[in-house]
């Protein structure tokens, strides 16, 4: 066998050299090209399907891919090892899929409406422009022999009588530039200023008057994206936003195998940079856009989930994961940016949201915050549905928050042909009530590929009423379609056959694959339960359901309350926040008011252990049912199902001549 | 002023079922207070003690084949004794020749069996396969035809084949019983799905399976109270149907009913201790809520029966 072998990736086109013997993952990962891979590599979920077009293998045998599949030459990258030079093709359903996710037009939502400007202004009277970094303009007098204060004393005192700024301490670089800087300006010179919180810092000087040049960046740290926006701290206007996949996605798509890898050898510092990596090229691209100087920039405050702040921040994030999940911090203080690996501009400094718990973090408290819950009278239940399902309910008085773990189903994970909301994912879907056939609709209006959150939702919901599957999530073999069918892996519903997708195979919905979305469905509505039976109310109580994060933006409403994921409450009620965690960092970053407030709220929130509550495990219990084993509490489900089944019946009874089908 | 007895008034009373057809029918359920609360409500029909009868035994133990003597090889003669001489309200029989894992004897077989026994008593019949989910669905449906109008009690209905047994039930109006592993959630879910397939709500009976006293009665106790609660207290439509508690086969499995004098000389007399663990099993899951207890001994059906009328006298 030959010591290094050469691995060509196409469609890519890049050329990897590995020890021979070693698995195509890991050439991939080598080769920096994407290969989709949710295990780890441990051979599990069978996402990582490549197809080999010269040179040897050596095959692990794998259920997850079928005799045919491997005659037309797929292999399982984690699971087969490159024994000669090889080519391989990356086929269309193990890519990332393409950056068009971030040009996905956000629908305008059917039901329940998306908060506007003008709530904003209801919901946050108090809010104004008011950063908590600021550039003062000091023009000094020269020193002289009766004036002869050092050039800092000299700053501290125009720093007071220009901006009534007291004690302001000098950050070390900032004196070390100080005496030049001031003279090469003939003692006209422009300090940024800090407020932490915990006094004053001089942070940067530069030469003549740059007050007009300053802008802040607020980001959402995502566990999948990263979303940032470059504000103009003149007015308070975006001047740029961009969005991306976070890059440690290749390291694992879920907090948890991410704390994984982060506890291995050098795994934080890899997932730190990593994710600096991509938060970097977000900046570059938002100053490219806007057209700024790097050096307008004062500050950074992120949000995001406690896992993704610790690890941007380089925090040991091991016990987040283990009993009784505990985190580094809650609290962070203002670091340098470059501390973390962002090298912007001289005192540049970054600002993380704070959490509340090991799985109720700063993207929440953030959330919080732009919802203005904390301001209103209204009973409000807020919701981030992914992989964790994070939530709060409360109002200007308390705030109990909980977490639970909803698994990937959402996203698309732990689902046969599940997949992200990219190019060629079925994002909606209906159904015929009479002959069962399927109408779909793709992200890109592209041939399918497979099956996104929102399309998964919907699949179940429509397959709920027109009884495809029972209340239990089984699938009803005798109805009079080819499309429901017993298979290997259990019944299954088609939903595109192989000649209509952009794969060649069929695209179906397993009955395990209902099972892990009812698990999750049923994780999100006990912790909805749990949360209101702790303060002695119900579900009818609920003013306001706010609803955040991206895949909330998709979800329609009456599909979600239909399979019992969401409370059956009036559309009316409902209304979607979008990335609130990027506008709670967004206000943090322009009002010194709006980051207080947020430590408020991460200080006031209660939050409670779902795993030590003895009720959990019954609420889930009946959650596990569609929509849930009360149906009382599901009356608009209830008069739907009733409609549909009226409609079958007067189908069935009609001679078939006369049916009308499609 | 004299005392009054403070009294809860439930919400939601549980259906009443009937059980049989003709002559020999006998309503259950109906209860509108907790077991024999019968201060605050009433029982309109008292708990039923069920004979346990099987158209094949192996070896029984001594205390169990003493009692029933020559009748054990043949179900029709149990029964009639178990109706006649220990004054059972109703006849279980459980078809144990269906085995798949023993006998494995035809569907056919044992429906005839099924036919001879109830035609030979004047009491409800309940029809009990193995619990093989594939062999009960033949088999029932089997037994459902051959029976006709006879309404019998047949059961048990599962999750997974629930669906099978439950349409020819329907069809010719027979009466299931639902079982689910001991948990409230999923024993409503099954009568849910049951009514959604056309069941009606009154012909279905709960068994929330049992655990004998020293194997987990404390679990079956609970979730008989829970669903009795929940039927009366909230008035939950699919938890209003009679509990059916099968406490002979598991009491006289537990090693305390079955062990012999030799095997512990410490535990006592081995026919008082397998009647005791049987009965006692029983009266716990009577004070938790169960309607129709089965029972194998007839010393345990004499003093099951005993406690009842002294539980019904105290209420009122």
């Amino acid at each position: 066998m030959k010591q290094t072998c050469r691995v060509l990736f196409l469609p890519d086109n890049r050329f990897v050299a590995v020890p021979c013997g070693e698995t195509i993952l890991q050439a991939a990962m080598d080769a920096d090209v994407h290969v989709n891979a949710s295990c780890g590599g441990s051979g599990s979920c069978g996402k990582c399907r490549v197809v080999i077009e010269e040179g040897e293998v050596e095959r692990e045998p794998n259920l997850k891919l079928a005799e045919g599949d491997i005659a037309r030459g797929y292999a399982l990258a984690c699971q087969t090892k490159v024994l000669s030079d090889l080519k391989v093709t990356i086929p269309l359903e193990s890519r990332i899929g393409d950056r068009r996710i971030f040009e996905r037009k956000e629908p305008e939502p059917a039901q329940g409406h998306l908060l506007s400007a003008a709530d904003w202004e209801e919901r946050l009277p108090e809010w104004k422009l008011d950063p908590p970094t600021r550039k003062v303009h000091l023009v000094l007098s020269e020193p002289t022999l009766d004036d002869n204060a050092s050039d800092a004393e000299r700053i501290k005192r125009g720093l007071a009588i220009e901006a009534g700024m007291r004690e302001v301490v000098i950050d070390y670089p900032v004196l070390q530039r100080v005496p030049n800087i001031i003279r090469q300006s003939d003692w006209d010179v422009t300090i940024t200023v800090l407020d932490s919180g915990q006094g004053l810092r001089a942070v940067r000087i530069e030469q003549g008057d740059t007050t007009r040049q300053q802008s802040a960046i607020a980001i959402d740290v995502g566990t999948t994206t990263i979303s940032a926006e470059l504000i103009d701290l003149e007015n308070g206007q975006i001047l740029s936003r961009a969005s991306d996949y976070n890059a440690q996605v290749a390291f694992g798509e879920d907090v948890i195998t991410r704390i994984i890898y982060a506890t291995r050898g050098t795994g934080l510092a890899k997932l730190q940079s990593v994710v600096v990596g991509t938060i970097w090229n977000l900046i570059k691209n938002l100053v490219e856009q806007a057209g700024i100087e790097y050096c307008n920039i004062t500050h950074l405050v992120i949000a995001g989930n406690t896992t993704m702040t610790h690890l941007l921040l380089g925090l040991n994030p091991k016990y987040i994961r283990e009993e009784p999940y505990i985190p580094s911090a809650t609290f962070f203080p203002w670091m340098k940016s470059s501390d973390v690996g962002l090298r912007i501009a001289p005192g540049v400094y970054i600002y993380a949201i704070p959490s509340v718990a090991s799985y109720v973090g700063g993207d929440i408290t953030a959330g919080i915050l732009a919802s203005g819950v904390f301001n209103s009278d209204k009973l409000t239940l807020y919701i981030d549905i992914g992989t964790n399902g994070e939530m709060v309910l409360g109002n200007k008085e308390w705030l109990l928050s909980c977490s639970c773990s909803a698994g990937p189903a959402f996203e698309g994970g732990g689902v046969k042909n599940g997949m992200r909301a990219t190019g060629g994912a079925i994002e909606q879907v209906r159904i015929n009530p009479i002959d069962y056939e399927p109408m779909i609709i793709t992200v890109g209006r592209r041939k399918p590929i497979g099956i996104c959150g929102s399309g998964l939702i919907d699949s179940l919901s429509e397959m709920f009423l027109t009884g495809i599957i029972n209340e239990k999530g089984k699938i009803n073999l005798d109805l009079p379609t080819d499309r429901v069918r017993a298979s290997e892996g259990g019944a299954e519903y088609v939903l595109v056959w192989a000649d209509d997708s952009a794969t060649r195979r069929n695209i179906v919905i397993t009955e395990v694959d209902i099972d892990n979305l009812m698990r999750a469905k049923a994780a999100v509505y006990a912790g909805i339960e749990i949360l209101l039976s702790s303060m002695d109310m119900d579900v009818s109580m609920i003013d306001e359901l706010l609803i955040a994060g991206a895949f909330g933006r998709y979800l329609e409403v009456d599909k979600a309350i239909a399979i019992g994921l969401l409370p059956d409450i009036g559309y009316d009620k409902i209304k979607f926040v979008g990335n609130g965690s990027l506008l709670g960092a967004h206000l943090s970053a322009v009002s010194r008011e709006m980051t207080d407030k947020v430590n408020k709220i991460a200080h006031q929130m209660t939050y409670l252990e779902l795993s030590m509550n003895p009720n959990f495990m019954d609420h889930y219990m009946s959650a596990l049912f569609f929509p849930h084993t009360n149906l009382d509490d599901f009356p608009s489900v209830k008069e739907r199902l009733e409609e549909y089944r009226a409609a079958q019946k007067m189908a069935a009874e009609m001679p078939p001549e006369k049916r009308e089908v499609g | 002023m004299a005392f009054n007895l403070p009294t809860e008034t439930a919400k939601g009373k549980v259906r009443e079922v009937e059980l049989g057809a003709g002559g020999k029918a006998k309503k259950e359920g109906g209860e509108n207070c907790l077991p024999f609360h019968l201060w605050e409500g009433q029982m309109p029909n008292r708990p039923m003690v069920a004979a346990e009868v099987s158209d094949e035994v192996g070896e029984f133990p001594a205390a169990l084949e003493k009692a029933l003597g020559d009748v054990k090889n043949d179900p029709v003669a149990w029964a009639k004794k178990a109706v006649g001489e220990w004054g059972a309200d109703a006849v279980f029989l459980l078809l144990t020749s269906t085995d798949p894992k023993a006998t494995d004897a035809p569907p056919e077989q044992a429906a005839d069996t099924v036919i001879k026994v109830e035609e030979a008593i004047d009491v409800p019949l309940i029809v009990y396969g193995t619990e093989d989910l594939e062999k009960d669905a033949e088999l029932m449906k089997v037994v459902a035809t051959k029976a006709e109008g006879k309404n019998l009690v047949m059961g048990p209905a599962k999750e997974e084949n629930f669906k099978r047994i439950g349409a020819p039930a329907i069809g010719y109006k027979q009466t299931v019983v639902g079982m689910t592993p001991i948990d409230v959630n999923l024993a409503k879910q099954l009568n849910i799905l049951l009514t959604n397939l056309g069941m009606e709500a009154d012909k279905l009976i709960i068994d929330p399976t049992t655990g004998a006293l020293g194997y987990g009665l404390e679990y079956t106790y609970s979730v008989m109270e829970r669903l009795k609660i929940a039927a009366l207290m909230q008035n939950d439509s699919m938890t209003q149907m009679p509990l059916l508690g099968n406490v002979g086969f598991q009491a006289w499995k537990t090693k305390e009913a079955k062990s012999s004098q030799e095997e512990y000389p410490e535990w006592g007399d081995p026919e008082k201790r397998g009647i005791m663990w049987e009965t006692i099993t029983a009266l716990a899951l009577l004070l938790a809520g169960a309607d129709i207890l089965v029972l194998r001994h007839p010393e345990s059906i004499r003093l099951t029966k005993k406690l009842i009328d002294d539980l019904c006298a105290v209420g009122v």
